[in-house]
């Protein structure tokens, strides 16, 4: 059996139509249940529904074989993995925003920055040799700026309607080409690769 | 917080597990001896210097320091090759030897779900050792240790980071990039290993070579794959170099054991040839690893040409635990108990139990009812009219 992680909502819904197309039964995945492990009528397929940020833990622990995860979030967990594919789907970019007023701050002796990404944004100030504050949200980082709590926020951006709605722009998009990957446990690749190859193979051509 | 609690990262192994562990080092020991290895041990306690002066410094951040009282900076060893590599380098004075250890390593930020801070390994080194048939005998040693541990379902997984380094040799790549690169193929994330080349302008046969790295795995035939990919001379003499140690394997009967992964490229400086790691079913991380490191001992002062391999003994004990293969518990063979006045008596029937190889115990509760509750295959209770069984 092939244990699969995937984060609970948007990204779980299209790869369940991702892997129906590369003929898997998910009828499991679309049922209403409170099951945390759902199996396949033909018990090929297990899947853990979790909180996105939890996919690389199960992953790299070899819990789970298979994964789908952001890309943002592979760079917040940095875990021991293997990235097999770019599903395509789930695509926006990682930027720091904020009041268009204020992008001198961006620049400034002391940038007050919040984020969900706390080592991913660490990581990058670290690089540039910047100095920044960094304060740690859960949702919401919009508000920050809005209420003075920061400056700036670094936090993905998809269309950027909840940015506008607030009166606040993208001042530097950091990290593009963010979007859904499959990750692989190390040795699950290796010691299940008769189960775990024709299926990656039926996921690259389904996506293009 | 309570005071009795252990920090993170490290734990206590309990009567049980801790059993399971001993016989694990006592079958690894003893094939280590007839395998003609000579035990050392390295010091726990070390200069900060020793390991931060030389090419592949371990990370500071990783690195437990203590000061010493003269104010300077020590450290707990902080890797097991490196410090019998120091061994060997300023204090044996014969070219070749072949050691083993059992020891434990310490890391102040574990990085994963499978690690910890205080990490049991046992491991060998040949030094002073060059050739594919040395490559050879050391995976088809590590493989017999695993075996030997018990573990039933594995593999050992075998590359060779010349030709990763050939490949990159030919991109032309910055330090820095060329290490992001290796983190990108390692992680067989080709998205970003693209993004990185051809932002860099690297030539397209080269960044073609590079996005084939993550797909070259499986048996051997990926060999041949691999060299119509490079016309680099370091790549395709690494390949040379493979095809003569899976010969050897095969031929010393261990081609189901084997595979091969030339995208695996876990440092790019401590190894220098061959790289193989060990894979159980039932555990997400190694659970054993090892490769030449021909240059690593250049830094403590002389060229040692070795080859060697660890095993992570709490990983195996998992993997055993997990694939239900834990060494049973030996039982106790035989119980004692005396009453009053016949001490003597029980303890020279306990001794002689001892000397003949059984597992014997004393209970000191001059009670026959003591005995009610121990598990043991035979119980005496001693009387001053002589030995009874129970």
């Amino acid at each position: 059996m092939i244990y699969f992680a995937l984060s609970k909502g948007r990204l779980a819904e299209k790869t369940a139509k991702l892997l129906e197309r590369c003929g898997i039964d998910v009828s499991v995945l679309q049922e209403e249940t409170r099951k945390l492990v759902l199996e396949t009528a033909d018990k090929q397929f297990g899947f853990f529904l979790v909180k996105p940020a939890d996919v690389p833990v199960y992953v790299e622990s070899g819990v789970a074989d298979l994964g789908v995860a952001g890309k943002d979030t592979l760079l917040e967990e940095d875990r021991d993995l293997y990235e097999l594919l770019d599903l395509g789907f789930g695509k926006c970019k990682l930027c720091l925003a904020g009041y268009p007023a204020r992008r001198s701050a961006l620049t400034g002796g002391h940038l007050r920055v919040a984020t969900k990404y706390i080592r991913t944004a660490e990581r990058i100030f670290a690089e540039r040799g910047e100095e920044a504050e960094l304060i740690k949200l859960n949702g919401s980082v919009e508000l920050a700026p809005v209420t003075g709590l920061s400056d700036v926020i670094f936090d993905v951006v998809e269309t950027g309607a909840t940015l506008k709605a607030n009166g606040l722009t993208v001042l530097e998009e950091v990290i593009t080409g963010v979007s859904a990957r499959l990750v692989a446990n190390k040795v699950s690749l290796k010691l299940k690769s008769a189960e775990i190859l024709p299926l990656v193979e039926k996921m690259r051509e389904a996506i293009g | 917080m309570a005071f009795t609690k252990l920090p993170a990262g490290v734990r206590d192994l309990l009567p049980g597990e801790c059993a399971a562990l001993c016989d694990i080092r006592e079958r690894l020991a003893r094939k280590f001896r007839m395998s003609g290895f000579e035990p050392v041990e390295s010091a726990t306690l070390e200069y900060y210097d020793t390991y931060s002066r030389i090419a592949n410094a371990v990370a500071q951040e990783r690195m437990f320091k203590l000061a010493d009282t003269d104010g300077r900076l020590l450290v707990l060893r902080p890797d097991a090759t490196l410090s019998v590599s120091r061994i060997a380098a300023t204090k044996l004075g014969a070219p070749r030897a072949r050691l083993s250890y059992f020891t434990h390593k310490f890391d102040l930020q574990p990085s994963g779900e499978n690690s910890a801070r205080e990490i049991e390994q046992a491991g060998v080194e040949c030094l002073g050792e060059e050739g594919a048939f040395s490559d050879a005998l050391t995976i088809a040693f590590a493989i017999e240790c695993l075996k030997e541990t018990g573990l039933a379902d594995f593999v050992v997984e075998i590359g060779h980071v010349g030709y990763f380094k050939g490949i990159l040799s030919e991109c032309g790549l910055s330090g820095k990039d060329a290490e992001a690169v290796r983190v990108h193929v390692n992680a067989k994330d080709g998205v970003s290993a693209r993004n990185l080349l051809e932002g860099a302008g690297v030539r397209k046969e080269a960044v073609r070579a590079v996005l084939e790295l993550p797909s070259l795995f499986g048996g051997a035939e990926i060999f041949a794959r691999a060299e119509a990919l490079t016309a680099s001379a370091q790549a395709r003499s690494s390949i040379a170099r493979l095809r003569e140690v899976n010969a050897l394997l095969c031929k010393m009967g261990y081609e189901k054991y084997i595979c091969y992964d030339l995208g695996t490229v876990r440092s790019l400086g401590y190894y220098s040839g061959v790289v193989f790691a060990g894979l159980a079913r039932e555990m997400g991380a190694p659970v054993m690893s090892g490769g030449r490191y021909d240059g690593l001992a250049d830094d403590f002062g002389k060229h040692v040409p070795a080859v060697g391999f660890a095993m992570g003994l709490r990983r195996i004990l998992v993997a055993l635990e997990r694939q239900g293969n834990l060494p049973a518990p030996v039982p106790v063979a035989v119980a004692f108990a005396c009453e009053e006045g016949a001490e003597e008596a029980a303890y020279r029937a306990f001794t002689q139990a001892v000397s003949q190889g059984k597992r014997a115990l004393l209970l000191p509760g001059y009670g026959r009812e003591d005995l009610r509750g121990v598990e043991a295959a035979e119980k005496y209770f001693a009387t001053k009219k002589g030995l009874e069984r129970l």
